[in-house]
């Protein structure tokens, strides 16, 4: 990050290759640059120097559109705080990725209809999120995530804002969706337990990989 | 006294026949005073000046001949001279101080003489101190009653019943203990005393009118119709409330810059009362500064509104009392309207809550309170846009319409003399002119074919016994008329040169109110005008003789000298400015004891329509401020609805909206909210401009392009104030966005 007085590294010198199919947690204390990086990773920020080579595309060199055109398609986003839509239904949430993908209404109403059945949330779709618990918030999240069918899914602290029971919930579906639908993941978290659902843990400290297992 | 004439069309005047004063004073004993006063507009006054030269000037505001009871129900007070006495003796005039200022140079002026219109030499008796501004009797001269038959012998006559001028008019004051009512009733025996045997006596009706009311009333050809007045209080009302809803859309919308600071106030002890008396001191402190500003502002513009109006405002809030009593009451009420409601909001924050930076949650779907302001904003504006579209559209065409004359290169000069010696004086200057290269032609006539003063009169036709229920308009022409102004024939032929009235020429008008089939059928039968009875020789197409507020008139044309008072001349445009040099020096030649001016015709018409011009520019400026409010209560929905809205635009952003997709969510939202606005002012202007329309006889009708060039013009300027706010959110990265505290 450059600003006008002094350049600060947000991240230094991370080299990080993931290959398809993998479970991958970011550990580090506050400050450490996990949620950059996952942002970068997510192509929603951008990097000064370095390079990023996404299924074989270089990323840094793509324009804002055709980098759009790529998350879009491949990568879906869980936030700790979930960030619904307060004025949506849950459908209309779960359907809102569809809308800028130019998917035809029938063939959006068929995907929808398939996330609600599987979390078993059918009977809540014109529930607002007002209306849910934070485990369900989370739930109409993650199927908003997966509706577009990304093969990679990025999540920052997902749990951070539940209690253990459902933290455990969310967490054996991740595990579920890796080994079954094989979606790589890639989490940010503090908490070892839900590191160790993953097959590998990488350790940021002030910018820079600490260990990797 | 104001006179009722019926007919086919009954018409209100503000004058009465020249004897009425008279008969009033003398046959019965309602008024303490009364008077009449003949004015001349437009004469010329002659000074000799100290090394013998005579100065010549026209006086636009012309003479008034009364008597000097006039003076005791008018208060205009003399400077100098006695006016009891003052305009006793004929030849005597007084004058205002303006005038002896620029007559003599100085005030001191009784004694010395001054020539009136080249029949009178009036020796000053008396010095008016100078006319104020707001009267409508405008007159700088007044001149003794016995000279009344040096200017009009017809209106110094004591039996001049049968007809009358609006230029004469008689005044009453009526003593105390008289209601009008009663005074009222005895006017038919004044019918009955002086009418008997004559034609008028059913056509005539007396009223009084009370003097205040002279200026507002319509049907006396008062200046302004009261409802202009209401229209325009009005319209400014709607623009304090839309400033006053807009100062609380803005101060809400900024609530949650103050949040923190609320928050803080209040853990600090601060309580709801005490806060919310903080914010109505800061609404009183902003409110009247913008007061100062608004009357520094108003004096400056004073100079452009006061000639785009043309009044004479003056705006002193320490001379004028109800000035300072409305600035005082306005302040008061906007500061309670706009301060109140946020000031109650503000107050109420949760300390908590409002630490944390966090508004409570306010719906930016459905028809919250601020979106149906915005909405009655955009109302108010909308309306004022058609209204303006339309009475520019009607100005267009009225001005710019054929009128079945032409108009453009004709110059209208005065003919100031037509006795036996005006008669030889106008056909010398007419041949005179014709020999000038830039001239190619010129007429002698009273009025062009269309002019706002006009000869009223009825006819009787063929073998009629009596004359016709309906009047028609005389225009005294010579044979170049026709051609000079293209005017066509449909039947017959022009008139033969003629020095008194032998023919006729009428138009379609005309021939349609006798109910004749075809215009051939009057060819040589004869009318009779005021005894003259004569052939009609020819037929002319219909040509707007007035303004397009009135219908047209039936027209008799007729070669008659006595009648003339203007010598029309259409020059060549190349070598018009050397032509003008000596179409003057020409005249002067011909009248050199007169003034010459020179009128161009297309500049003349476009006086009839100057109180609607006025009109016009009072509406674009009211939509010019209405839009600029609007605007600005625009502005602060959009930025409220992108302070509510950044966090669900990050989300869009992540899940892939682009930005023009997020810009559409903003655009729909507002073409909605235009539309609404559109669809309810729509009929309301559809109808107040069709009001508008109806004073006119020939108008435009309002189609669908004006409301769609209305709409595309306030969707345009929604567009432009909302763009640069929106693209700004759309364009702002979603991480900054979703940061949670």
């Amino acid at each position: 990050m450059e600003n006008k007085t002094n350049r600060t590294f947000i991240l230094k010198d991370v080299n990080l290759d993931v290959k398809e199919g993998e479970f991958i947690s970011i550990m580090g204390p506050s400050g450490s640059g996990k949620s950059t990086l996952l942002n970068l990773i997510g192509m929603l920020d951008e990097f000064n120097e370095g390079a990023y080579m996404f299924n074989g595309q270089p990323v840094h060199e793509l324009k804002e559109k055709q980098r759009t055109n790529l998350y879009k398609q491949h990568i879906g986003f869980i936030f700790q705080a979930y960030h619904l839509i307060d004025e949506l239904t849950v459908y209309e949430n779960i359907e809102t990725p569809l809308l800028y993908q130019d998917i035809k209404p029938s063939e959006r109403k068929a995907r929808v209809a398939d996330m609600l059945d599987r979390f078993q949330i059918v009977g809540k779709k014109d529930l607002f999120p007002e209306q849910l618990s934070g485990g369900q918030q989370q739930l109409v999240g993650i199927a908003r995530a997966l509706v577009a069918r990304p093969k990679l899914l990025l999540a920052d602290e997902p749990t951070g804002n539940l209690n253990s029971k459902q933290g455990e919930e969310i967490m054996s579906l991740f595990k579920k969706l890796n080994q079954e639908e094989g979606i790589t993941i890639i989490q940010v978290t503090h908490s070892e337990k839900n590191a160790d659902y993953g097959s590998r843990i990488i350790h940021l400290l002030d910018g820079r990989i600490e260990k990797k297992d | 006294m104001g006179t009722e004439v019926r007919g086919e069309h009954t018409f209100y005047s503000h004058g009465s026949p020249a004897p009425l004063a008279k008969a009033m004073r003398n046959d019965y004993a309602f008024a303490e005073k009364t008077t009449r006063v003949e004015v001349f507009w437009g004469t010329q006054v002659s000074v000799e000046s100290p090394n013998n030269n005579i100065k010549k000037f026209k006086e636009d505001n012309g003479i008034a001949i009364t008597t000097s009871d006039y003076f005791d129900i008018f208060n205009f007070p003399l400077v100098s001279g006695d006016i009891t006495t003052a305009l006793n003796e004929p030849n005597t005039a007084l004058i205002t101080q303006k005038l002896a200022r620029k007559y003599f140079g100085s005030e001191e002026v009784i004694g010395k003489t001054i020539n009136i219109g080249n029949k009178v030499n009036a020796k000053i008796t008396g010095v008016l101190r100078d006319i104020p501004l707001n009267t409508e009797r405008v007159q700088e001269i007044y001149v003794s009653d016995k000279n009344l038959k040096d200017f009009s012998d017809w209106q110094a006559k004591e039996d001049s019943w049968g007809g009358f001028t609006s230029e004469c008019n008689t005044f009453l004051l009526l003593k105390p203990s008289v209601a009008a009512s009663s005074v009222e009733k005895i006017f038919p025996q004044i019918m009955e005393k002086y009418y008997a045997g004559n034609i008028n006596k059913n056509v005539f009706r007396f009223h009084l009118q009370p003097l205040e009311d002279i200026h507002f009333d319509a049907d006396y050809g008062g200046y302004v119709d009261k409802k202009y007045l209401w229209a325009a209080a009005f319209i400014g009302l709607f623009l304090i409330i839309t400033a006053c809803v807009n100062f609380i859309n803005l101060a809400t919308a900024q609530a949650s810059n103050r949040s923190r600071e609320i928050g803080v106030r209040k853990v600090l002890g601060g309580m709801r009362a005490q806060l919310f008396w903080q914010f109505i001191a800061e609404t009183t402190i902003i409110t009247m500064f913008a007061t100062l500003l608004a009357v520094g502002l108003a004096q400056l513009s004073l100079p452009f509104v006061n000639t785009l109006f043309k009044v004479q405002l003056t705006v002193n809030p320490f001379m004028n009392t109800w000035l300072l009593l409305f600035l005082s009451v306005i302040v008061l009420t906007v500061v309670f309207l706009s301060g109140s409601y946020p000031g109650l909001i503000l107050s109420g924050f949760k300390p908590a809550i409002a630490l944390k930076g966090k508004l409570p949650r306010e719906k930016t779907t459905g028809f919250p309170m601020r979106k149906i302001l915005v909405i009655a904003q955009f109302s108010i504006s909308q309306m004022l846009i058609i209204g303006t579209i339309v009475i520019a559209s009607q100005m267009n065409f009225s001005k710019h319409s054929d009128l079945g004359f032409d108009k453009d290169n004709i110059v209208m000069l005065p003919v100031p003399i037509h006795d036996s010696i005006g008669k030889i004086k106008m056909k010398w200057l007419i041949s005179r002119l014709k020999e000038v290269p830039a001239v190619k032609d010129a007429s002698l006539c009273m009025e062009p074919p269309s002019a706002n003063h006009s000869n009223v009169k009825a006819i009787r036709y063929d073998n009629d016994v009596k004359e016709r229920p309906w009047s028609f308009n005389a225009k005294p022409i010579d044979e170049n008329y026709l051609s000079l102004f293209n005017l066509k024939l449909i039947a017959g032929r022009g008139i033969y040169p003629s020095d008194t009235i032998n023919q006729y020429i009428v138009n379609e008008v005309f021939i349609r109110k006798l109910g004749l089939r075809s215009p051939e059928e009057i060819i040589n039968k004869n009318i009779s005008v005021d005894g003259v009875t004569a052939p009609v020789v020819g037929v002319v197409k219909n040509f707007y003789d007035k303004s397009f507020h009135l219908d047209i008139n039936p027209v008799v044309m007729f070669p008659a000298l006595n009648g003339v008072e203007h010598c029309a001349v259409k020059i060549n445009v190349p070598g018009s400015r050397s032509g003008l040099a000596s179409i003057e020096k020409i005249w002067n030649d011909v009248y050199p004891q007169y003034i010459y001016e020179h009128e161009f015709l297309d500049t003349e018409l476009e006086k009839y329509y100057e109180f609607d011009d006025t009109i016009l520019a009072l509406i674009e400026t009211f939509a010019g401020i209405a839009i600029l409010i609007g605007c600005l209560g625009l502005y602060g929905l959009v930025s409220f609805m992108v302070a509510q809205k950044t966090k669900e635009i990050g989300i869009r952003k992540v899940l892939g909206a682009g930005v023009q997709s997020i810009l559409w969510m903003f655009g729909k939202e507002f073409s909605r909210l235009v539309l609404i606005a559109f669809i309810m002012s729509a009929p309301i202007a559809w109808w107040f401009m069709n009001r508008y329309l109806e004073d006119f006889k020939f108008r435009i009708q309002i189609g669908v392009g004006v409301f769609i060039l209305a709409i595309a013009i306030t969707l345009l300027i929604a567009g432009v104030t909302i763009g640069f706010r929106s693209l700004k959110a759309a364009m702002a990265n979603p991480i900054k966005s979703l940061r949670t505290e």
